[in-house]
């Protein structure tokens, strides 16, 4: 598969330094951010194929940063990330335009898997 | 006599009058005791009597206890509770006045000398029964022994009848509180459980993603037969249980709302036997089914109740030995507007201390046991306005029904929140 530009936005440093070295290793390039802020900073700073997304962050919903990136085009594919692995939350974000869902905790080829499905290979 | 009985008349009336504010109006629990305070002083005052006592069963200690007096000292009061058999023999009737002018020597007096030193020459015992059970006597204390007709004994056979039909009654109402305090009780206690359980859930899931995205990156790095690939390989396996365990945490912590269907019971039932049946026949537990030709159809969300049968049936394969017998029926209850499925195994029961706690969230006998089961398919059917109990005792099996309301489709603005 191509390589992809990805940007992680979880508060757990733990699950970004994971994603980074996981997605790192399959030769993509990975940025992560820490708070919601920052993320949309990124977002519009940047061109991202995919956006790994925590949906609960300190200092804001992750529901309403999935909002601002579906408005950005042409949009990065969306992937939520949560530990609340319930199908309501899934389906808002699933409504909300998230390409698909990855619930916590979930196996480097789980995540793999996902965006590999999310972004096939053109 | 005539005088007498005009009395009497009169003293009926009175004590009636005296009693309805407590017993109709009030519906206190507080109103029992009113109504001992004013059968004691009536008695005693009609009866031209020094005093008079009532002692009723208390239930946990199996001894009558005093509940109320009048015209009696302490020292008398203080002797503290008293067998029934002593004061009320099996052999009583219990539609009969007792006469005691023996105070030393009679087998019914328990303190004797403090019934003296109070000046008591003669008492009178009148029994207090509900459906030929004891359940009290009231003991009315004379300083002068004397006559008492035929009149005056059916006088007091009859206010301590409808004294005994009063007790019932606030009993009645006592226990109704109870179960109500209770019930309210555990629901909040079940409710405060499941929003913690979602805290928890969502605070362990996210170390858990970092240690699972970690072991399972480096279970790669690691050359086939190196010692650290069992380590990292049960450090991904615990984390994939912890994991499990948290969605059923999840689960139960859901307040999810039933989407209901309109459904056969007996057709759900059937999916669940054919989910678990390849486990019982593994341990050779023979399965008897029993559903109600006549079963109704309900409005109910067949994920869910199906999620609840599959969990009932596995608990009862767990119960049992190899060879055991569970068995499953169904019944629809048109006069309760409800349809019940029992789910009952010969196993090893469960004890009283269990049964107390057994829907709680992780309340489990088991060793490998989450302890979510049973209070997720509490959540379920409770969600469904519906009943679920468990009967059992240890070494005895144990009996578990629920119970849904009959509802169609157009009943469900009718729900209660």
């Amino acid at each position: 598969m191509k390589p992809l530009n990805i940007l992680v936005i979880d508060d757990e440093s733990s699950i970004c330094r994971a994603c980074h070295l996981v997605l790192t290793e399959k030769g993509h390039q990975v940025e992560h951010c820490m708070t919601g802020k920052k993320g949309l900073l990124a977002i519009e700073r940047g061109l991202h194929d995919v956006v790994l997304l925590d949906i609960k962050l300190p200092d804001m919903d992750g529901l309403d940063i999935l909002k601002v990136i579906r408005q950005k085009k042409p949009g990065p594919c969306l992937i939520v990330m949560t530990g609340y692995a319930t199908m309501p939350t899934a389906l808002q974000a699933m409504k909300l335009g998230a390409t698909d869902f990855l619930s916590k905790p979930f196996t480097d080829d789980e995540l793999v898997a996902c965006i590999q499905n999310a972004c096939p290979s053109e | 006599m005539v005088t007498k009985y005009k009395n009497y008349l009169h003293a009926i009336r009175e004590m009636i009058q005296q009693l309805s504010p407590a017993i109709l109006e009030k519906h206190s629990l507080d109103s029992l005791q009113e109504v001992l305070n004013v059968v004691v002083t009536k008695f005693a005052e009609i009866l031209d009597a020094k005093g008079a006592l009532i002692r009723i069963l208390n239930e946990d200690t199996n001894k009558f206890e005093v509940r109320a007096a009048y015209g009696l000292g302490k020292n008398y009061l203080y002797k503290g509770p008293v067998n029934p058999e002593k004061v009320l023999p099996n052999s009583t009737n219990l539609n009969k006045v007792y006469i005691v002018t023996d105070i030393w020597d009679s087998p019914r007096v328990e303190y004797p000398k403090e019934a003296w030193n109070e000046g008591i020459r003669m008492m009178i015992d009148v029994p207090i029964s509900i459906c030929n059970q004891a359940v009290g006597m009231i003991r009315i204390y004379h300083t002068e022994p004397r006559e008492f007709s035929d009149i005056e004994q059916d006088f007091i056979l009859a206010v301590a009848e409808q004294f005994a039909c009063v007790i019932q009654r606030i009993k009645r109402m006592e226990n109704q509180q109870v179960q109500f305090n209770y019930l309210a009780t555990r629901m909040e206690k079940m409710s405060s459980l499941g929003r913690m359980a979602a805290g928890i859930a969502h605070e362990i899931n996210n170390p858990l993603a970092g240690i699972l995205l970690y072991s399972s990156n480096l279970i790669k790095k690691v050359p086939p037969g190196s010692v650290l690939e069992e380590g990292i390989n049960i450090i991904i396996q615990e984390t994939q249980r912890c994991k499990t365990i948290i969605q059923g945490l999840l689960e139960f912590a859901r307040d999810k709302e039933p989407e209901k269907t309109v459904s056969n019971i007996n057709e759900i039932i059937e999916i669940a036997l054919g989910i678990v049946d390849n486990e019982f026949r593994c341990q050779h537990v023979h399965i008897e089914k029993n559903l109600a030709e006549d079963m109704v159809n309900t409005f109910l969300d067949q994920n869910q109740i199906e999620q609840v049968f599959i969990n009932l049936l596995l608990n009862a394969l767990e119960a049992v030995d190899n060879n055991g017998r569970v068995s499953i029926r169904s019944a629809a209850d048109q006069a309760r507007k409800c349809v019940r499925v029992e789910i009952t195994d010969n196993g090893c029961g469960i004890s009283p201390e269990h049964v107390k706690h057994i829907f709680e969230p992780f309340f489990s006998t088991k060793t490998n046991g989450t302890g979510l089961g049973l209070s997720v398919s509490y959540g379920i059917i409770k969600n469904h306005q519906g009943d679920i109990r468990v009967f059992s005792e240890p070494g005895d099996g144990a009996r578990f029904t629920v119970e849904l309301p009959i509802l169609a489709e157009n009943d469900e603005g009718k729900k209660t929140p």
